[in-house]
């Protein structure tokens, strides 16, 4: 039994794994917690809606046409509101309570166009996936998994090996000092609002041919990838990975001692005790010598 | 003519949320996204009180005020030593705690179902039951609310929270213990919320965990931030703004379900609008978070 919920916890905290490295890639840039990311996931799942249930395209060319655009929007964000709002030395506090706003509006933008009820977005037939550990998952389960790992790799290559991956690493490191050396941070923001949007919509896509979609899916998703962004360190790519899937395990494993009621609970109290023991998370160490 | 005293209790409800929520934003200069969970501990101990024990409605308002006061404590005791926007985030997680403890402890608070039939108070012998009863306690409530928010943020105290409020450690340097003050601003703040729940739950007489959601403490919130951190009659504005919007919003005709979800985009939208043109709101004093 405890193999199975193990497994069922992996494949629910990739979902946050991914959530959390989008928001941790725009948190390393600008600093402040941005609840817009959770309108923006919202937005993902919704625009694969409309290309591929609404419009009838095939699913591969929806999700490519989704993510992009989700990408876009998130950037739309950023220009919008939040540039000039740092232009005018908004604290990080006034931003958020923005973003909270644009979260709030972006949701029930949502709802007026699709309805608060349930979306569904099935691939036909749910496939039967591979039997592991006595635990029964779909493809697209299967996909959550791979995808993740996938996307992280991809996501560390591009900071590693891409002249604006490196410039995002400096300004998360030292804003000032990236600044004196030369690098535009305007334009390294908004590469983190595209990629890290990108990502969220990755992520929401996956999550809604597994479990469906309503307007609300963002707040929640938001919070959990946050918790793993505060469990895993806010300065680390892999500590984010981490940090999801260790949640993910954590409430899986509540939900077969306890109830699946409990699930937000686990995960706030993970949140708590994390933000008063040990707030810089689980990988403070590698968030020191410079690592992003 | 019922009606309209209906919504000037509801708006009573909220401007007591609203001025006491001040006192922890406007005032200290904090961010809590807990204040849904300090009314609804102050709307649950009333409510669970009179109807599971038939103890009079006093002894569930004192109950609800010394919980909310005490949680708050657990809340604030250990979070408020983190950075302002680490403070949030740990607020946003109590508010889940608390909100998810009510639906789902169904043996004490019946879950999703709510509590039905708390029964109305009697004062001096006198059984409240019309609504202009109700008004008249929730305008004593806000009176209350005001009176201690102003007597909190005057004078040597009220100055000491101004300086937590523009640098902390400043306040820390002139010898002033910042955390014992925001520890009381807080507890005074969660208690007040709990007295405005009591008076919810005793006038609607039926309450249920949807109140008190995360969105109906971020609601709060714009109610603050629209009206103006730091200004009482401000955030008075804020709120009776707020609750009047969806009600002309049904009287021309929307139906329900579209009419929350509009208020929820004109909220939002103000709130982006007035971090973006305004932060001081619009009777406020002072620039939020600066």
């Amino acid at each position: 039994m405890l193999h199975e919920f193990f497994i069922y916890g992996l494949i629910a905290g990739s979902g946050y794994a991914l959530v959390a490295l989008g928001f941790a890639l725009i948190y390393r840039t600008v600093r402040f917690f941005n609840f817009a990311h959770g309108a923006v996931y919202t937005i993902g799942a919704y625009l694969a809606f409309v290309f591929y249930v609404l419009l009838g395209l095939p699913l591969a060319v929806a999700v490519l046409l989704a993510v992009p655009i989700t990408g876009l929007i998130g950037v739309g964000f950023e220009w919008a509101v939040f540039r000039p709002m740092r232009a005018r030395n908004a604290s990080s506090l006034t931003l958020l309570i923005a973003s909270l706003g644009l979260l709030i509006l972006g949701q029930n933008v949502i709802a007026l166009i699709f309805g608060n009820d349930t979306q569904v977005i099935h691939s036909g037939v749910v496939h039967e996936g591979a039997m592991i550990f006595g635990a029964r998952i779909t493809t697209i389960q299967e996909t959550i998994f791979v995808a993740a790992l996938v996307l992280f790799g991809l996501t560390a290559a591009l900071l590693r090996l891409t002249r604006l991956g490196v410039a995002l690493r400096a300004v998360a490191n030292d804003p000032e000092l990236a600044r004196v050396a030369g690098v535009k941070d305007g334009q390294v923001i908004t590469f983190a609002y595209f990629l890290g949007s990108c990502l969220a919509a990755a992520a929401s896509v996956m999550i809604a041919l597994d479990t469906n979609m309503t307007p609300t899916m963002g707040l929640h998703a938001l919070l959990y990838g946050m918790v793993a962004v505060i469990v895993g360190g806010a300065g680390s790519l892999w500590g984010a990975y981490f940090g999801g899937l260790l949640l993910g395990v954590a409430q899986n494993v509540a939900v077969w001692q306890i109830s699946a009621d409990w699930q937000d609970v686990v995960a706030f109290v993970i949140l708590i005790v994390f933000l008063l023991v040990r707030p810089e998370g689980l990988t403070s160490l590698r968030m020191r010598k410079g690592g992003v | 003519m019922d009606y309209i005293v209906h919504v000037a209790v509801l708006a009573s409800i909220f401007a007591t949320l609203a001025i006491s929520l001040d006192l922890v934003i406007g005032r200290t200069g904090l961010l809590s996204v807990a204040h849904a969970a300090f009314y609804g501990l102050g709307a649950y101990s009333t409510a669970l009180f009179s109807v599971r024990l038939g103890l009079p409605i006093y002894a569930g308002v004192l109950a609800g005020l010394l919980l909310a006061a005490l949680v708050s404590l657990v809340v604030s005791l250990p979070s408020l030593r983190l950075r302002d926007d680490y403070f949030a985030i740990a607020t946003f997680g109590f508010q889940l705690i608390i909100y998810n403890t009510f639906n789902n402890w169904t043996s004490l608070t019946n879950g999703a179902l709510g509590v039905f039939g708390i029964p109305q108070p009697t004062v001096f012998g006198r059984v409240f039951s019309s609504r202009l009863d109700f008004l008249g306690v929730s305008l004593a409530t806000v009176a209350l609310a005001y009176w201690i928010v102003q007597r909190l943020s005057s004078g040597p105290h009220g100055r000491v929270l101004s300086a937590i409020r523009e640098s902390e450690l400043l306040a820390l340097a002139l010898g002033k213990n910042t955390l014992r003050f925001k520890l009381v601003v807080f507890a005074v703040s969660a208690a007040l919320a709990s007295v405005a729940g009591a008076t919810y739950a005793v006038y609607t007489s039926y309450i249920d965990p949807s109140s008190f959601t995360v969105m109906e403490s971020i609601l709060v919130i714009s109610m603050v931030i629209i009206g103006g951190p730091g200004s009482s009659r401000g955030v008075i504005l804020g709120a009776v703004t707020l609750v009047v919007l969806p009600e002309i919003l049904r009287t021309i005709g929307l139906p329900s379900a579209v009419s929350a979800n509009l208020r929820q985009i004109i909220y939002g939208s103000l709130l982006v609008g007035m971090m973006m043109f305004r932060p001081r709101g619009l009777l406020g004093r002072y620039s939020f978070g600066r």
